[in-house]
């Protein structure tokens, strides 16, 4: 059990707007307004050291010909619907409104984003808006073919539509930023002094929203919730007041309000987001209110564990941290007691311990608004993922009663998927290559567009493996990368989702890396380590795989002998990567 | 406005407009901090947003309309923009709400 005194490592605790902006390259601005404030946000604030760039002052449409500054660049392409939409610029004046032109021209600036976007590491646009002082044609002005809101309202769905095959351009909800400003949100006066029609309200919400979107690109959206008990899920002290005492959901205001943050939280599991309970209670009585009591949104099975006693939280959370197998980064703590958050604020550093309302009606709100949990894409697994921590549960209860390691790994009956790199698991892939630290070689990241570019060269290979066994399906948990080069493959990349991890899975992901590269012509198979902060147990694993290590580092197989996958493993090749002669 | 109101809404559109430089830049928020003038770390844009901003807040806290973004009173000696503490000053000038207004008010037709 690690202590609160040795957890992880010494990590700069940052809240998730002050995230390290070296990691996420630099960000190009193009708009038909003055959109330095929200460059300076990003810059000094929400991603503090990011190189911005504002395109010279043109039409939307000129800039997007002009290019990208280069790969490594993302972008926010910003335009007002009535600048880059001439039809709705005729539309907005009340000229009778040509909705097919609109909806034409809407597609043709989108055809221009998408190829804009294909030099670019990621491509942000916000929706069109107009200014809330706005009214149309008043009560018609959502009626089909006259309104200008209902015009718009199909432009803004063609854009989303005509871009939703380009995986690296995020259509962004800039409507909701209008909202949440209020009416402070746009100004004639800072429009006609700097051309800006947004006030730094707006830009602040849009530069929260990219701070996330693109943390959440590059592998840092937070993955676990971590909740107290009472007055966080339920009103009262059920140690007192027993299940049957408890303030949850009836007719009663806050009973509804923690009834309603439950069903959100339940949302979040939908999202791929697990939830865990550290609580200072008698573990009996709290697990049976989560049984037994009616208005629990949320059972058993939607956490993914759970540390019900009277120990230091700090050190509990520290304990579920390591028991679900995810880094303090991957974590949020919601706790009603400011002194339980400051104590894991100082003893666990990185997670995120928001500031939290006293007032439960606010729970479901800043819940909402912590943004920690953005990410460019849902998988399948993030949907299956809480029942896939519940078969993990199970699958430690059957090793503490089995005893016997050896005879338990040859029970479980796991059953490994290979197949090479494709589009229907590019996302999923992608997200475990950004979202895996311990069990990873060389903790590269890239974007989807880039390990598919990686992957499709001559000389790479990218192999991704399903893990499955008699409690469950853990889903796509494997890739490896190879390099060939003569005689000479390769790994550079090895990642292992902790889910899998002391099944033998590794040992199969480097007996099928081995097979591949045999038939790929390689003599031997080199893996080099890259150190990081979190990846140790990696290198702990190649130590003992059998490689021969040639420095602290550096380790090689030669492939004229089979590097043998342990027998009670079932390999299935789709791909077929490892046969052409050379059978698994 | 009383002085602890005014200068509440000034350091309030300090800490707004203090998102958008670089740490090195940030107004500190005291009396002799430097607004508008040799010393000030606003560029025009800043300045915009940093007068549009309290005048939001003043007319708010006021519930009358106010006008700050005068561009004579920005660029003149004695500008009220000086410092905090000169702009604080000018800000305790401003009045709610008169009675005048109110009556005006109850008149509209």
């Amino acid at each position: 059990m690690s202590s609160v005194s040795s957890v992880v490592e010494i990590t700069r605790t940052r809240s998730w707007r002050n995230v390290d902006a070296v990691t996420y390259g630099p960000l190009y601005f193009l708009a038909d307004f003055n959109i330095e404030t929200l460059a300076r946000l990003v810059g000094n604030s929400v991603l503090p050291g990011t190189e911005t760039r504002m395109a010279l002052a043109a039409p939307v449409m000129v800039q997007l010909a002009s290019g990208s500054p280069g790969p490594e660049w993302s972008a926010v392409v910003w335009s007002q619907p009535d600048s880059s939409i001439a039809s709705f610029r005729r539309a907005v004046t009340y000229e009778e409104p040509d909705a097919d032109r609109a909806i034409e021209e809407t597609r043709e600036y989108a055809a221009s984003i998408g190829r804009f976007a294909r030099g670019t590491r990621a491509t942000f646009v916000p929706t069109w808006v107009l200014p809330p002082w706005h009214r149309g044609y008043g009560p018609l002005d959502f009626r089909p073919g006259l309104g200008i809101a209902h015009l718009l309202a199909r432009m803004n769905l063609a854009l989303s539509d005509a871009l939703r095959d380009e995986p690296n351009v995020f259509v962004l909800d800039a409507a909701r930023w209008i909202a949440s400003v209020g009416p402070r949100a746009w100004s004639d006066k800072l429009w006609f002094a700097t051309k800006s029609p947004f006030t730094a309200a707006v830009f602040e919400q849009a530069a929260s929203d990219l701070a996330a979107a693109i943390a959440g690109l590059n592998g840092g959206a937070r993955r676990l919730v971590i909740l107290d008990l009472d007055d966080v899920l339920w009103g009262g002290i059920v140690g007192e007041v027993g299940w049957q005492g408890l303030n949850l959901g009836g007719h009663d205001p806050a009973g509804e309000a923690f009834a309603d943050f439950q069903r959100a939280l339940k949302g979040l599991t939908r999202r791929g987001i697990q939830l865990a309970i550290a609580s200072r209670n008698d573990e009996a009585v709290a697990l049976e209110a989560i049984d037994r009591h009616p208005e629990m949104a949320l059972r058993r099975a939607d956490f993914a564990g759970w540390k019900i006693n009277w120990t230091d939280k700090a050190q509990n959370v520290v304990d579920l941290l390591a028991e679900i197998g995810l880094g303090a980064e991957s974590a949020v703590f919601i706790d009603d007691s400011a002194s339980e958050r400051a104590r894991v604020g100082s003893a666990v550093p990185g997670v995120l311990v928001p500031d939290w309302p006293g007032d439960p009606s606010k729970y479901r709100e800043a819940l909402a608004s912590l943004r920690c949990f953005d990410v460019p894409f849902i998988t399948r697994e993030d949907r299956a993922r809480s029942g896939m921590y519940a078969a993990e549960r199970t699958r430690r209860t059957s090793l503490s009663a089995a005893g016997d390691l050896q005879a338990w790994l040859e029970s479980l009956d796991v059953v490994v998927t290979v197949e090479s790199l494709t589009s229907a698991t590019l996302d999923r892939a992608t997200q475990l290559f950004n979202k895996t630290n311990q069990m990873n070689l060389a903790t590269r990241r890239l974007a989807n567009t880039e390990l598919m570019a990686w992957a499709a060269a001559d000389d790479h290979s990218v192999l991704t493996f399903r893990v499955a066994d008699r409690f469950g399906d853990s889903g796509l948990t494997g890739l490896v990368g190879l390099e060939f080069e003569g005689p000479r493959a390769r790994l550079v990349d090895f990642v292992l989702s902790c889910r899998v991890m002391g099944r033998n899975v590794e040992e199969t992901l480097l007996h099928v890396a081995a097979a591949h590269a045999r038939v790929r012509g390689a003599a031997e198979l080199v893996a080099e380590f890259r150190p990081t902060s979190r990846n140790a147990p990696c290198l702990e694993f190649f130590r003992r795989s059998g490689f021969r290590a040639e420095s602290d580092g550096r380790f090689v197989w030669g492939l004229s002998t089979r590097y043998e996958r342990p027998p009670w493993v079932t390999v299935r090749d789709h791909s077929d990567v490892t046969r052409a002669g050379n059978p698994a | 406005m009383d002085r602890d109101q005014a200068l509440r809404l000034v350091y309030d559109a300090i800490d707004v407009v203090n998102h958008q430089l670089p740490a090195s830049r940030r107004l500190a928020k005291s009396l002799d901090t430097v607004i508008v003038g040799p010393y000030g770390s606003l560029d025009s844009l800043g300045l915009i947003n940093f007068v549009i901003t309290l005048e939001e807040r003043v007319t708010d806290a006021l519930t009358v309309p106010v006008e700050l973004l005068d561009s004579t009173a920005l660029i003149e000696e004695e500008s009220p923009f000086r410092t905090v503490d000169t702009l604080t000053r000018f800000l305790e000038t401003l009045d709610g709400p008169t009675a005048e207004d109110a009556e005006d008010a109850e008149v509209q037709p």
